[in-house]
């Protein structure tokens, strides 16, 4: 029984952004496909269309030459689709059978019989009666796989499945996907990670900013030329000009350690730089490889240890984020609506987040409404803010204006550093432009810039050093100038 | 045709019509249960909404009654505008006044000026200490404060009822649950001969105006803004956001608390069983009515204190049971809810063609 998996002509458009543009893939069973690309790329996009959850602009999608209509999650399970998301979707509370049969419409025996079957074939132990709040994320992650095979799937799609796994438990998974495929059922696997790929698929294809870039089989490439076209070669020349960094050190990192709770947060482990004035330095990496942590340690949302930062001769590793100010530093956080402004609020209200105590904002407790309308106004003209009503809800607010507003207020005290994170997701080519301009405007003015970004494009152009996060630890710091995107990717998905 | 299209953005002249509207179907839907009970509607809204406060008796209990209701929902409007849903005002509220009414009790035979701030005081004090077990737990336990905070009026109401029939019970009460008689000291002066209306009233207005400045005028109030849209918001710009939690739910229960203070200081001079009606309860409508806003807050107490009397003269002339009142206060907070669904979307009108 052979399985034919087909789209013609994806498109999908969300304001402001071509997510999948004219992508064509055909998948036969007893293969399996990686699909690679960046954060961002387009992948999750073309996932969510294939499992119903997103239905595309233009394009069609044929299993075994019969058109397909996925106009819901439900359609893809009808139609053998079988998905496993990067997030459990499972209860935590139930016993992993509960879960099992919630969504099945089995009879309770047979049902157990199927899963036994399962579990035996597959060489799968899961103790059926367990609350999955006890399961490992591999258990978990099986129990999803199993609730796809009790359908008897034609197509089965993980999308990055091992970003919460352990090396054993990935080989694990690995071993049970190639047994799946020699089965028939046809695999498409979801990754950023290079070396998975090379270890596990049989063809690739790799897209880039909503574009499929190639299709190759897996033979023909190595890491390095997959590197290449998930980041794309045609970014690396774009460079700043090197000027005026002085040898004086502003902010020196040691030994700094960070150990989340939450599972979902990446532990930083031995972060050590240093950086001197008037240099950015970029972080690149893949989201989720402790990047936030990473923001909020600097930023002093997590208060880490006095001694592991060391800025302008103080240490102030101990800090929280409103005493760091004082010693002049300024952060832009990456979630622009969420965190660095209250869309509910009014635009001079938000600015009043930035708060130092020569700004006067708050005089013995008062709001002092006046000064900050005053400093509102200041910040509007003096970043191109498009709007002169300082009153509006800063959610009417485009995101490009908001986000100059936002690196306004940090900007306008002329701090020196300014920590940003992803400055310019999101934003539409003339703000993006314009963020990047009043970057190096700061940094020819001796300011310091600490830029996390997830687009290599951005790093390469504004940074003069470069290192890499992977898995909460950074890389060498190399200087942008010997960087390539070649190396970053390479970088990035975790190698050498 | 009518189609239903949502808003751009929320309208605010909609975000203060929708109260008077769910009041306004409030009253259709009362007169249609009156019919169904055999009533005439509009003479028995009459009875309910405009014979009760006629009179200047009336009136004085209608200001009487939206005093705990106003005090409390200024408090609860801090923890709710936070994202707090502290909805144990009612605890707090008896808590507070055990601890104002054991303070009133120490000085049953004494006489003096010092004695009624002191017990004022203390029934503040106890309703904060009673806010701050929610709080605590929930900030540094992850608890849920709405469990925690509903399950404890119920331990304070028990708690009540052991001391009144117990160690704080009357010696020359006849084994009635109820303790002593404060001394004229410690009850909260009656304003006007002949009417209830007490001092309590000032304590709610100081109150309205006290909260309208510290949320809109005060850094302290802007805090307690930015952390209530966005705790992530308030960590990024240093606030501390744990310590606003705790301190909106001790401002709620510091007000619940004088609202306790204020009912057993005045009207009644002693601890029973009963030293609210659920008052608590009641002031989340009243504070939901009153849009969370000091004015606004003001004008729904006193809406909602009309369906408290409306009931018991309904009761009386009527012969309806009181608990009307009830269902007057749980169908002004089903339409509020309804209502806002017209915050987000419109009624579009599309005239058919022909």
């Amino acid at each position: 029984m052979n399985t034919n998996l087909k789209i013609s002509n994806i498109t999908k458009i969300y304001p402001g952004c071509v997510a999948n543009n004219d992508v064509s893939l055909e998948f036969n069973s007893g293969k399996i496909y990686a699909l690679l690309g960046e954060n961002g790329a387009g992948k999750s996009t073309l996932v969510k269309i294939l499992s119903g959850v997103v239905i595309p602009d233009e394009g069609k999608i044929y299993l075994n030459k019969n058109i397909l209509k996925l106009n819901s999650p439900s359609d893809a399970k009808k139609n053998d689709i079988g998905m496993v998301f990067q997030h459990f979707n499972l209860f935590e509370t139930l016993s992993v059978f509960e879960n099992l049969i919630i969504d099945s419409d089995e009879q309770r025996e047979n049902l157990k019989e199927k899963i036994d079957t399962i579990m035996k074939k597959y060489n799968f132990s899961v103790d059926l009666d367990v609350p999955v709040l006890n399961l490992s994320a591999g258990q978990k992650q099986k129990v999803e796989i199993i609730r796809c095979l009790i359908r008897s799937p034609k197509v089965l799609i993980m999308d990055e499945p091992t970003s919460v796994l352990t090396e054993q438990e990935t080989s694990e998974l690995f071993l049970s996907l190639k047994k799946f495929s020699e089965e028939g059922i046809l695999i498409i696997y979801i990754t950023h990670k290079l070396k998975e790929v090379m270890q596990l698929c049989d063809e690739v294809a790799v897209m880039r900013r909503g574009k499929l870039v190639s299709v190759s089989q897996i033979n023909n490439e190595n890491i390095e030329s997959l590197a290449n076209k998930m980041v794309g070669q045609d970014l690396k020349t774009i460079k700043k000009k090197k000027e005026n960094t002085s040898s004086e050190q502003l902010i020196k990192i040691t030994n700094l350690n960070f150990t989340s709770e939450d599972p979902f947060e990446t532990n930083l482990v031995d972060i050590n730089f240093s950086l001197n004035r008037g240099e950015c330095l970029g972080i690149a990496g893949i989201s989720g490889n402790g990047q936030s942590e990473l923001f909020q340690v600097l930023s002093g949302e997590i208060i880490s240890n006095k001694n592991s930062i060391e800025f302008n001769k103080n240490l102030i590793g101990d800090l929280n984020p409103q005493e760091r100010r004082e010693y002049l530093m300024a952060f832009s956080p990456e979630d622009r609506l969420e965190q660095a402004a209250i869309p509910q609020m009014a635009i001079f209200e938000n600015v009043a987040l930035n708060n130092f105590k020569s700004s006067n904002f708050f005089n013995n407790g008062l709001i002092n409404e006046s000064k900050i309308k005053e400093h509102s106004k200041k910040i509007i003209s003096e970043f191109n803010v498009n709007t002169d009503n300082i009153d509006l809800k800063s959610q009417f607010l485009s995101g490009g204006n908001l986000q100059k507003l936002i690196i306004g207020r940090e900007l306008i005290t002329s701090p020196d550093l300014l920590i940003c994170f992803n400055p310019t997701w999101g934003l539409d080519v003339g703000a993006i432009n314009y963020i990047h301009e009043t970057l190096i405007k700061i940094n020819e003015q001796n300011k310091s810039i600490i830029l996390i970004s997830t687009d290599t494009d951005e790093l390469l152009k504004l940074s003069d050093k470069i290192s890499v996060i992977h898995r909460g630890k950074l890389s060498k710091i190399m200087n942008a100038e010997d960087v390539t995107s070649e190396k970053l990717g390479i970088l990035m998905g975790g190698g050498n | 045709m009518i189609k239903i299209v949502k808003r751009d953005q929320p309208s605010k002249a909609i975000f203060f019509f929708t109260p008077v509207l769910a009041i306004f179907l409030t009253l259709i839907a009362g007169g249609i249960i009156f019919y169904i009970l055999g009533f005439k509607p509009i003479e028995a809204l009459k009875f309910f909404f405009i014979v009760p406060i006629a009179d200047k008796y009336g009136f004085s209990e209608l200001l009487l009654k939206a005093t705990p209701l106003c005090l409390i929902a200024i408090g609860l409007s801090f923890c709710f505008k936070s994202n707090n849903w502290n909805i144990g005002a009612e605890g707090q509220l008896t808590f507070g006044a055990i601890v104002s009414g054991g303070v009133a009790l120490l000085f049953y035979d004494q006489e003096g000026l010092y004695i009624l701030p002191i017990v004022i005081l203390a029934g503040a004090i106890g309703g904060m200490i009673y806010a701050s077990i929610p709080a605590i737990l929930k900030t540094y336990f992850n608890t849920n404060e709405i469990l925690v905070s509903l399950m404890l009026v119920y331990v304070s109401k028990l708690i009540l009822d052991y001391l009144v029939v117990g160690p704080w019970s009357n010696p020359e009460g006849f084994n009635f649950p109820e303790t002593r008689q404060f001394s004229d000291s410690a009850r909260l002066p009656l304003l006007f001969e002949g009417l209830r209306i007490h001092a309590g009233i000032f304590l709610a207005l100081a109150a309205v105006i006290i909260s309208w400045f510290v949320f809109y005028k005060t850094y302290l109030g802007f805090q307690m803004k930015v952390s209530g849209f966005s705790l992530k918001t308030a960590k990024y710009a240093g606030y501390k956001g744990k310590k606003m939690i705790i301190l909106v739910f001790l401002i709620s229960g510091a007000c619940a608390g004088l609202a306790g203070v204020g009912e057993i200081t005045g009207p009644i001079g002693q601890l029973h069983r009963e030293v609210s009606p659920d008052y608590g309860f009641t002031a989340i409508i009243v504070a939901f009515l009153g849009r969370l806003h000091p004015v606004g807050i003001i004008f729904a107490s006193l809406v909602v204190a009309i369906t408290y009397l409306g009931a018991e003269t309904a009761q009386i002339f009527m012969q309806i049971p009181k608990y009307t009142g009830q269902v007057f206060q749980g169908m002004i907070l089903f339409f509020l809810l309804a209502s806002d669904y017209l915050l987000f979307f419109k009624f579009k009108f599309i005239g058919s063609k022909k």
